[in-house]
């Protein structure tokens, strides 16, 4: 089970899409960043009037923005910040280690701004933040402490300077 | 995805997070989850099923509120293309 470690990702991400129970096998021997303490704010008011905003990992962005690096094998750690109406032409994925053809077609599937704008209308929410968040995940070796040092803290601050009181994050 | 989450907690933000690798969301230990049972680009479940994606999107927002414990992982149990969403 050694492979999983010297084969490149795309590789074995194209592998997971035929056969996804590799995924989870691969889950259990992947060295991931492990957590120990669990960092934790409470809510401060309830979820119907706070303003939510969404982060992905799912490597989306707009067409005007630089894509993802998909030839560097450690992944591409940068974010794009993308405002919350953006038109749906206007966005695109870059993200070749997973299959995004339904996304591709309904951006709803990894990035549920259609949804949380109803929720929005109907008072379930109390608004929602002005820009999304788009990472691309599978982030590995040098990139990593990259992600965790500098462009995760940063979309943090800036999340609160768009005045988020929570957010959901998505994956690919 | 669960580092990202973390940053953002850590930062003083609530954080909940949609999962579809129960594995790697015990390992990564994000403050708040829901785990799906669903093939990856799919968090939200099938395109054009609205009723699916307001569901699960929902879970997720009430996961803000009914979690208690740091690194809680929610599974709602969907059987993906089975479960009937209203």
């Amino acid at each position: 089970m050694g492979l999983f470690h010297e084969l490149p990702n795309t590789l074995v991400v194209q592998a997971f899409k035929r056969a996804p129970w590799l995924a989870s096998r691969w889950a259990k021997r992947h060295r991931f960043v492990e957590g120990r303490d669990i960092p934790w704010t409470p809510l401060r008011k309830p979820v119907a009037e706070s303003v939510i905003a969404l982060v992905t990992t799912a490597g989306v962005h707009l067409k005007s923005q630089e894509p993802f690096d998909m030839e560097d094998p450690d992944g591409d750690p940068s974010f794009r910040a993308i405002l919350s109406d953006a038109r749906k032409e206007d966005l695109t994925i870059t993200h070749r280690y997973y299959d995004h053809s339904a996304a591709d077609g309904d951006i709803n599937v990894v990035l549920p701004v259609d949804r949380l704008r109803e929720l929005a209308a109907e008072g379930r929410i109390g608004g929602i933040a002005p820009l999304v968040y788009g990472f691309m995940g599978h982030i590995h070796g040098r990139h990593l402490s990259r992600l965790i040092a500098e462009f995760a803290p940063e979309v943090a601050r800036r999340l609160k300077g768009d005045g988020a009181d929570a957010v959901v994050l998505t994956p690919a | 995805m669960g580092l990202v989450q973390r940053a953002i907690e850590a930062e003083g933000i609530p954080t909940a997070g949609i999962s579809i690798l129960r594995e790697v969301t015990e390992k990564v230990r994000p403050p708040r989850s829901v785990f799906l049972r669903y093939p990856f680009g799919h968090p939200l479940g099938e395109a054009f099923n609205v009723a699916q994606q307001r569901t699960i999107l929902l879970d997720a927002l009430a996961a803000l509120e009914t979690i208690t414990e740091p690194g809680t992982i929610l599974e709602p149990g969907y059987v993906w293309r089975r479960h009937r969403f209203r």
